[in-house]
Formats: structure tokens, C-alpha cells, sequence
């Protein structure tokens, strides 16, 4: 135990594991963190497997990174707190034995005389001492009286605080970890959902995307409604950088996206051998439709996609959720027989169609927008917008702010807060008081030798 | 249009002034030290109605983009050697200050950087842009103080120069330290959470931030209760200095993240 805590105490581990943390984490910045498994195959080869076994590609969530922070809390309570016996006593314990000789060879020093008595002259230069705001203890023993004044006692322990404060940061990001809730919520206006982990409900009432004249964005607005036991309780707009907060959770704008699954999609059919033909249709993704015609009976359909791109392995996926390159996968009946299936490009009206059972191999053959019975234009299509709100609940979150706090104010006791301390020895003997002061400051050595010589400059001169 | 002028005004006394300086160095003529001044102070002046005019049309604090926090920082950087300058008796900061501060205005000024005051994007709209950016930025022109003064400690002959150099650095480090803490980590974080809902994420700028604060951290241990100075001091000031540099500059170019807007 006794060597464990010596172990711990060394101010030489705390920079060992400092750098071992630098380098680590330098480490973690380099690899990209938290990809697929594929993506690390395709970048480093037959390393990703050592990169993930040494757990490079989640670092900083990784045993061995944590157990270095751990490490570290535990190197520094051990340090400060076996450091702060000595400071405690310096600012606070009683004053220490001195005599003359000590205190004249004190950094900053001066000696002169008083008239007597004893008491009179210890008098004005405690009067003295504590117009400078510094706290004065007192001994007097027969014809000796010493004196000790100190002031800022708190700079002691400014670098205690900050690291006080790093280890509630700490403990708030363990907490965070440990018990941090998060989930996003993607709804649409006048959806309502649970909040997991909370007895409560919000909904959305309202969403709006503001532009810029340029057409950037400039912010999204949720208006959500705090729902509970089936009453609402509060309804506010959410921004972002405007999150609300509710019992603990905090609600943050994510993110946005339009339902394109349920898209609204208009059609227009029209027939090769009749120009003068022409349907509108309007139905939602998935759905099919009657068209009142005899030899096109009805339209599907299948798939709607935003921004069509053909991934890997030939299969159809959206880039994005911008309407870049919106497609749609319809079918066209008459009957029971299919006379159309085939992508329908918005923006390539003319590209893309075809007949058959595999509309990949229409697209393959770039055939035209038509089959002989039917041709099919997608006209226009629109999807309700949807907000994504994170709903966070972040019991850490308070700790964090408790150590930010405690590391502000215990780089300022620590850079400009020094303490200051003054030593007085009053020796009475031959009708005569000697005087001896000596003075020691952390900091600012110029500013407190201009502080010493002023308060015992006015003494010195008889009045 | 104004402001571009008042830009390149203050960079032409900036030039002014490092040429007063280095002049007054190789010279050894004390005057054209006090007119090297004297010129920063013009500079700084127009450099700082250039900001202010730039504030004003964009209508959003001036460190949106890379030209804009080249620029804040350039004038962090003058703000400091005015802090400094006269007060460290070392008469060979202002001028290598200075030319790192006119390296910066010329970065700013180059064709590669798009001047144009952008609409903010939703993330940036906040009053934590102004303290997390201004106050971080400061704190690194601190670190470029301590840094141009380790460099001078280690070509530095006499021990007396080497005596000023190493309590210069130390002083610029006990101001950009905890300008950097509170702006850079804790500002920061207090932004990430009100804006993204988590107040650390292992963004890469914000694990070099991270870096740059422990190297710091380890300045400040070797000194104080490891008793290290003088040549080991400055080339982890100098360590430090160059961490901070990447966390502004390197992480936006070279590693992609959550900040790669500014």
C-alpha cells in the first residue's frame, strides 16, 4: 500500500503518462476512428486487423486508452493530496518557531527600530499589515512578540483546484458515459413520440427551414410540444444552438431529412401511337393506382429514390436525401398483364425505361422512355419534410461544467492570485523595540518588494 | 471595399515596422526600434478598424473562415507583442513577433484564401463564436510569444539574455495557458453542447486541442516542481507553440472532422 502510493505520488509518472497520452491520442487523430470494417481493410490492408486488435480504430473508447486516464486521475489525487498537507499548514497552521536571524535572511528583508513599549510598536505594525488586507497571527512572549501575515492564502492551492477540477471533468465524462442517454427522434409535423428513458412525450408541430437569399441555410425551427400524461405542458422552438430542456433531457436540432419513403409522386402516362393522349396520376410511393382506361388499368409504384446513384453489387441506393437525381420505379398494368416496369429519371425524361421483368437490365439496355403501349413522365414528386431532434440525457454534463468552473478559478488563484507572507520578529530590550521583517511572495517579487518597503517605510519615520 | 483597403494598410505598417525592427537590431540603433513600434501601433489601429468594419457588413463576428481567423489572429499576435514588447526588455521579440504576425497577414492576403464574408452556417450562429474563437485565438498568440522567445533563448549567447528569455516565455505561457483553457477546451465544449448536444466527441480538433493543452501541462510540471528550465523549457514551449499551430491550421487541411468549416 505504502509503496503503491509512493509509486503514485511521483510527479516523474504523471509526465511519463502525460506524454504516453500525447502520443496516443496523437495516434487516435491519424487513424480515422469508429469506420466499417471494410473501410479499414481498403485503407491499411492486411494491418486493419493488428489496428483493430490494439483497438487504434476506437481508441478513445478503448480499455487501454482509459485505463492511461485512469492512471492519470489516480496519479493526480495521490500527488495533490500528498502535497497538501505542507501547503495547508503553510497558509492556514500556526506560525511556525523564527527569530530575528531567520527572518533577515528572508528573500525580501528589513530592520529598524520603535519606540517602546512592546505593545505599542507590535500595534502599528499589525495596523499596518492588515490595512494591506493581510490576516495577522500573533505570539508575545515576555519581551519578544512575533508576528505573521498572510494574505491570498487561497493562491496556495490554485493548482489543487485545477486539478480538483480535471478529475470531476473526469468523473462527469465517466458518468456521461455510464449513464448518457441519447436517441434521435425523427418526426414529422404533428407526430408525436415517447422519449425513451422519460415519461413523456414530445410533438412536433411545427418545421421550418430558413434560407439565405443565396439559397444556404440559415436555420431550422421545431416548434415541439412537451406532452404529459396526454396534457401539454410547454411548447417552445428548437434551434440550433437553441436546445431545450425538459426533466433532464435535452432536446438538440439534429438534423433534417424529407420522408421520401412516403414521397407524393404525380405521374403523367401517355400513349406512343396517340400523342393526343395524356393522364395525370397521383399516388405515394408504394401504392398502386387505378387508371380509368381500358389498356392501361392501373400504375404501382415500387420505389421511390432521391438522388439515384447504382452502388455495389448493382443495386439502387440514394446518395443522399437532396432531391439531385429523383427516380421512381413504376409499373404499368393492363389487367393482369404487366405492359411497363422501369425507372423514370425526373431530370432524364427521356433515358432509362424499358420492359420486363428486371428493370436493372431495361437500364442496362438504355432503352427508351416507353414501351409500345404506354409511356410514363414523372412529373412531380414531394415528401413531407421531418425534423431529427436529439433527445439527450446527459447526467455528466453538469459535473463537466462543475470542473470547467474549478479550472477557471484555479488558473487564476494559481497565475494571479500569489500569496504573500510576512514574518515580523519586535524585540524589546535597553528602551528600545528592534525590528526584524522578512517577506516571501509565490509571484510578482517586484510588485510585492514595492508593497514591503512602502507599509514599513511610513514606520520607520518617528511621528 | 473599405476594409480591404484598411487591410492592406496595416499590413504595409506592419511590414514597415519589421523592417524598423530588424533594421534597429543589425544597426543597433534604438530609434528605429521606438519608429518599429510606433508603426505597429498604426497598424495595429487600422488592422483593428478593418475587423470592425468587416464585423459590422458581415454582421457576425470576424473568424468565420480561414482569411478571416488568419486575420484575428495576426492581430492577436500584435495585441500580445504590445502586451510584451516594452516590458521584457528583450529588444529581438518585437521584430521575429512581428514576422510571424506579417507572415500570417500575408497568408490571409493570398489568392488561395476566399475573402468573402459567408452567410453563417446554423452551427456558427451563436454568442460562444465570438468568446470560444477570440479567446482561443489570443491565448495561441500568447503561445507564438513564448514560442519566439524560446527560440531567441536557445541562439541566445549570454546568460543574462537567456535569464530574460526563459521568464519571458514563462510569462507568455501563464497568460496564453489559461486564455487557451477557458476559450479553446472550455468554451468549446460548452459550445459542442449546446450545439451538437454533446460536449466532447473526439472530433480530431478537438483531441488536438487536447494535445496541445498537455504539452502545456507538462511545460508548466517540469518547471515548477521538476525544477526544469532554461533549454528543455523552450523546446517544450516551442513543442507546444507548433501543437496549437496544427490544431488551428494543420487539423482543417490534413484530418477531417466536425470543424472543418473554419
Amino acid at each position: 500500500m505504502r509503496s503503491a502510493w509512493k509509486f503514485f505520488s511521483s510527479v516523474k509518472l504523471a509526465i511519463v503518462l502525460i506524454i504516453l497520452i500525447t502520443l496516443a491520442s496523437v495516434l487516435g487523430t491519424l487513424i480515422p476512428q469508429g469506420r466499417s470494417a471494410a473501410e479499414y481493410s481498403a485503407r491499411y490492408g492486411s494491418l486493419a486487423s493488428l489496428l483493430n486488435g490494439l483497438r487504434l480504430t476506437r481508441l478513445y473508447q478503448s480499455a487501454w486508452y482509459l485505463g492511461l486516464l485512469l492512471l492519470f486521475a489516480v496519479n493526480t489525487v495521490v500527488c495533490t493530496l500528498s502535497r497538501l498537507g505542507p501547503k495547508w499548514r503553510r497558509a492556514f497552521g500556526p506560525a511556525p518557531e523564527t527569530d530575528a536571524k531567520a527572518v533577515a535572511s528572508m528573500r525580501t528583508s528589513a530592520r529598524f527600530r520603535l519606540p517602546p513599549p512592546l505593545a505599542a510598536a507590535k500595534d502599528r505594525l499589525a495596523g499596518r499589515l492588515k490595512s494591506r488586507r493581510y490576516r495577522l497571527d500573533e505570539s508575545v512572549e515576555g519581551q519578544k512578540a512575533v508576528l505573521l501575515a498572510r494574505k491570498r492564502r487561497l493562491g496556495w492551492f490554485g493548482s489543487d483546484i485545477v486539478h480538483l477540477g480535471l478529475l470531476v471533468i473526469l468523473a462527469g465524462g465517466l458518468t456521461s458515459g455510464i449513464a448518457g442517454r441519447r436517441a434521435e427522434l425523427a418526426l414529422g409535423e404533428g407526430q408525436m413520440a415517447d422519449v425513451p428513458h422519460a415519461a413523456f412525450q414530445v410533438r412536433l408541430d411545427k418545421f421550418e427551414t430558413e434560407y439565405y437569399p443565396g439559397g444556404g441555410v440559415k436555420d431550422w425551427k421545431s416548434t415541439v410540444t412537451v406532452i404529459e400524461g396526454g396534457a401539454p405542458v410547454l411548447t417552445r422552438v428548437i434551434e440550433v444552438n437553441e436546445p431545450l430542456r425538459h426533466r433532464g433531457v435535452s432536446f438538440f436540432q439534429q438534423s433534417y431529412g424529407r420522408d421520401w419513403r412516403g414521397a407524393r409522386i404525380v405521374l403523367e402516362l401517355r400513349k406512343p401511337g396517340d400523342p393526343a393522349y395524356s393522364r395525370t396520376v397521383s399516388l405515394k410511393a408504394g401504392e398502386r393506382a387505378a387508371v380509368d382506361d381500358p389498356d392501361i388499368t392501373h400504375v404501382a409504384v415500387r420505389q421511390f429514390v432521391p438522388d439515384f446513384v447504382i452502388g455495389e453489387g448493382n443495386r439502387v441506393q440514394s446518395r443522399s436525401e437532396e432531391p439531385n437525381n429523383p427516380a421512381v420505379l413504376v409499373e404499368a398494368w393492363k389487367g393482369e398483364g404487366r405492359i411497363f416496369v422501369g425507372w423514370i429519371f425526373a431530370k432524364f425524361p427521356d433515358f432509362g425505361q424499358g420492359q420486363g421483368t428486371d428493370p436493372m437490365a431495361a437500364m442496362r439496355g438504355k432503352a427508351k422512355a416507353e414501351s409500345p403501349e404506354v409511356a410514363v413522365i414523372l412529373k412531380d414528386y414531394a415528401a413531407a419534410p421531418f425534423s431529427v431532434l436529439e433527445a439527450a440525457s446527459d447526467p455528466g454534463a453538469d459535473l463537466i461544467w462543475l470542473g470547467c468552473i474549478l479550472v477557471t478559478a484555479g488558473f487564476f488563484l494559481a497565475f494571479y492570485w500569489p500569496p504573500r507572507e510576512i514574518r515580523v520578529v519586535l524585540d524589546e530590550t535597553q528602551g528600545r523595540v528592534d525590528v526584524t521583517a522578512g517577506g516571501h511572495a509565490a509571484k510578482s517579487r517586484e510588485a510585492f518588494q514595492a508593497e514591503f518597503d512602502g507599509m514599513f517605510e511610513q514606520i520607520r519615520r518617528p511621528s | 471595399m473599405t476594409e480591404s483597403i484598411l487591410f492592406t494598410a496595416a499590413f504595409v505598417f506592419y511590414a514597415g515596422a519589421l523592417i524598423a525592427g530588424f533594421s534597429s537590431l543589425f544597426a543597433r540603433r534604438e530609434k528605429w526600434a521606438r519608429g518599429g513600434l510606433v508603426l505597429t501601433v498604426i497598424g495595429l489601429a487600422l488592422h483593428t478598424a478593418a475587423l470592425v468594419l468587416r464585423t459590422a457588413a458581415s454582421g457576425h463576428a470576424p473568424f468565420t473562415n480561414m482569411y478571416e481567423s488568419l486575420s484575428f489572429l495576426a492581430w492577436s499576435v500584435v495585441v500580445a507583442l504590445i502586451v510584451f514588447g516594452r516590458k521584457s526588455r528583450v529588444p529581438r521579440l518585437a521584430p521575429y513577433l512581428m514576422l510571424i504576425a506579417v507572415g500570417l497577414v500575408a497568408l490571409a492576403s493570398s489568392p488561395l484564401m476566399p475573402k468573402d464574408a459567408t452567410p453563417l452556417v446554423p452551427a456558427l450562429q451563436s454568442y460562444w463564436l465570438w468568446l470560444h474563437v477570440s479567446v482561443t485565438l489570443l491565448g495561441e498568440a500568447f503561445f507564438a510569444v513564448a514560442f519566439v522567445a524560446s527560440l531567441l533563448f536557445l541562439g541566445a549567447d549570454t546568460e543574462e539574455k537567456k535569464e530574460r528569455l526563459d521568464a519571458l516565455a514563462y510569462r507568455a505561457v501563464a497568460v496564453g495557458f489559461p486564455l487557451f483553457t477557458l476559450g479553446g477546451l472550455i468554451f468549446g465544449m460548452v459550445w459542442a453542447y449546446r450545439a451538437w448536444g454533446r460536449y466532447w466527441g473526439w472530433d480530431p480538433k478537438e483531441v488536438w486541442s487536447l494535445i496541445t493543452w498537455f504539452v502545456f501541462a507538462l511545460y508548466l510540471h517540469t518547471r515548477i516542481v521538476m525544477g526544469w528550465k532554461g533549454r528543455r523549457s523552450a523546446w517544450i514551449a516551442i513543442a507546444g507553440f507548433l501543437a496549437a499551430l496544427f490544431t488551428y491550421f494543420g487539423v482543417n487541411y490534413i484530418l477531417a472532422g466536425l470543424h472543418s468549416y473554419a
